[in-house]
């Protein structure tokens, strides 16, 4: 067991490396730069001279492996540097933003999963069922939205029967007020629960399926268990474990769909910086916003794949 | 009565070329039949490619015309008061914008006074282009590199499947944003950053696959007569994924379509071609009092997508049942 764990380990570590290898590679290999955006932007002063001064001082004119190598030693010494466009150190930017987004992405997954695990249940019990065939082709659809859209008609709700007023300049936290925030998160985090949990639905439906088939279900049906027992101690917990598996999957469609949304309703979170870090081409916040999200998913990933490998002794033999 | 047909029994004369066609008919019948989802996404999908491919026929107006009304209050030589009061008394036809959906505008008339309806028809194109352009570009690239990564396991399999996590590890939509700013942003490029973006899944998909042909014993088989490893793999291995290769293509689909559509919202899509992403964010600054162009573009990529995705899942549920709920 410890083989697994430490070998997983070194794997995950290996794929954060190349992610980040990925995106300062990728970001530089981008048309454009910071030094001749920002210096375009006031006509007529951006002289050569100028721009080369400029990419000195922010060191854009060094060799790319000399940058790369740079980048590699502030980057295990957890130094992410300092942002092109604010001026700010990167970690300051992130400690601002990424709390926005994990409450958002909190918010994604309660709704998500309060509404994907009940229904997708309901589907398994009820198979072939009018309810089963509504219930899933309301999944389906949820599938085929794009968020955007989703998010915009909920908007076009709201505003119809003036169910709230959304403050599009307050941006506060959930602790800070909750009655506030929730009303800015509501949207979004419906938008995004909606899409991002269609798939858990359809996979917890058909895992539940197998699982009802299996003879341990009929022995604890045998034995003279309610159905109700049957179905939450047996048959749920084990359809489960297959969704947990999932999860890293599941996070990272969150994410994605979290960089529309932010953007969408001014949410200054992680998602939102990785838009307009890009756009900008501010190198040292779009490196470590992907390199944070990165670990992240990979996090995710690695502590279900342990925590099954612990669960089911299967996994960690082969 | 049904018609009984015994497996065992072959055909004595050869199947000729109007029999083959009545099979596939019934064929299609019988998918129709047994999986009225997937025929309905069936329906839908062919209801697109039509509608892409009459686009001119059935557009009832030019997606670039605007239309004008004759303004009731035109006045020849207005006066400075009544220019204040009124901008628009001077001019004698009005842009016809945000006209509600009826006879003349199905779908309504967008900000410009162009008509939403021929908009979105034109959309349907795009859509196509990039979902089957990017999933063909994603399914060809994954099966070489899913093949290579199979079947020379060791130090490549263990790279290629580390790159593969790496691209996982990334949100999909941030991957393709960032692959298609690197070129200019044509349809052609688009299309093809958003299939190499789609490697990392359709690479893991044929891989697995690939790998449990290998296991087979017709494989080995083929290895003791000494049969080169190419020819292994486009005779033996290549015929038994062709059903993971089916599927590969076409759960791909809607997903490229949804991240063609995401990027075009954000402003970042191909130029030059209606999209119905772009219509949704150009509809939303009027949402409040005229929403009819976000909901009619974004209703379109939802059916879609629906039909790409109905089609796939039945015909993954057909090829290959183990893949359910995959």
């Amino acid at each position: 067991m410890q083989a697994y764990i430490i070998r997983r380990i070194i794997g995950a570590v290996f794929v954060v490396f190349l992610v980040g290898t990925f995106s300062f590679f990728a970001i530089r290999v981008l048309p454009g730069d910071f030094a001749t955006a920002s210096l375009g932007l006031d006509a007529g002063s951006a002289s050569a001279d100028n721009i080369a001064q400029r990419k000195a001082d922010l060191g854009l004119d060094l060799p790319i492996g000399e940058q790369y190598a740079n980048w590699l030693w502030d980057t295990v010494r957890l130094d992410l540097g300092t942002s092109f466009l604010t001026q700010n150190s990167v970690w300051y930017e992130i400690g601002r933003s990424l709390p926005y987004s994990i409450e958002l992405g909190i918010l994604i997954m309660i709704v998500g999963f309060t509404v994907a695990i009940p229904v997708g249940l309901i589907s398994a019990i009820f198979q072939d069922k009018a309810l089963d065939y509504s219930l899933r082709g309301l999944a389906i659809l949820a599938l085929a939205a794009p968020v955007f859209w989703t998010a915009a008609i909920a908007s076009l709700v709201v505003l119809q029967w003036d169910l709230f007023l959304i403050d599009v300049i307050g941006q506060p936290h959930l602790w800070e007020n909750p009655g506030k925030a929730i009303t800015w998160y509501l949207i979004p985090m419906f938008a995004g629960g909606f899409a991002g949990t269609a798939t858990t639905m359809r996979l917890l439906r058909s895992q539940m399926l197998e699982v009802l088939r299996q003879d341990y279900v009929r022995t604890a049906r045998a034995k003279g268990l309610r159905e109700s027992v049957v179905i939450m101690r047996h048959a749920l917990r084990n359809a489960l474990l297959p969704v947990l598996t999932v999860m890293g999957v599941t996070i990272a469609t969150i994410i994605g769909s979290q960089v529309i949304l932010e953007n969408m309703f001014n949410i200054p979170g992680i998602g939102n910086k990785v838009l307009t870090s890009l756009f900008a081409r501010d190198n040292p916040v779009f490196q470590s916003v992907v390199l944070i999200i990165a670990v992240f998913t990979v996090l995710t990933n690695l502590v279900v794949d342990i925590l099954y490998g612990v669960i089911d002794p299967r996994i960690r033999l082969s | 009565m049904s018609q009984v047909i015994d497996p065992t029994v072959v055909p004595l004369r050869d199947p000729t070329i109007l029999d083959r066609a009545t099979g596939g008919v019934r064929a299609l019948g019988r998918f129709l039949r047994s999986k009225p989802l997937g025929g309905s996404g069936l329906i839908l999908v062919v209801l697109f490619i039509a509608v892409a491919l009459l686009a001119s026929v059935i557009q009832r107006h030019d997606p670039d015309e605007i239309f004008e009304t004759q303004n009731p209050d035109y006045k020849a030589n207005p006066t400075t008061l009544e220019l204040a009061r009124n901008p628009d008394i001077g001019s004698p036809v009005l842009v016809s914008q945000f006209e509600e959906p009826g006879g003349g505008h199905w779908f309504g008339t967008d900000k410009f006074g162009r008509d939403i309806w021929s908009q979105v028809i034109h959309g349907s194109r795009l859509s196509l282009i990039v979902g089957l352009g990017a999933s063909v570009i994603a399914v060809v690239g994954g099966l070489i590199i899913g093949m290579i990564s199979a079947y020379y396991a060791g130090i490549v399999d263990l790279l290629i499947q580390r790159i593969v996590d790496m691209l996982q590890a990334i949100p999909f939509l941030v991957l393709v944003l960032v692959f298609t700013q690197i070129t200019e942003r044509s349809v052609l490029n688009v299309v093809l950053w958003l299939g190499v973006a789609g490697l990392a899944i359709t690479t893991r998909l044929i891989r697995s696959a690939v790998l449990q042909v290998r296991e087979s014993e017709f494989v080995l088989a083929a290895q003791v007569v000494g049969a080169s490893d190419l020819r292994i793999m486009i005779r033996h291995v290549l015929p038994n994924c062709v059903a993971v290769l089916i599927i590969a293509f076409s759960i791909g689909i809607g997903a490229y379509i949804l991240a063609e559509a995401s990027i075009s919202f954000l402003g970042a899509g191909p130029q030059g071609i209606p999209s119905w992403g772009q219509m949704v964010q150009a509809g939303r600054g009027s949402l409040d009092l005229h929403p009819w162009q976000t909901v009619f573009a974004g209703g379109a990529i939802m059916l879609i997508v629906l039909g790409f995705n109905l089609l796939g899942d039945a015909l993954r549920d057909v090829l290959d049942p183990r893949l359910r709920g995959a």
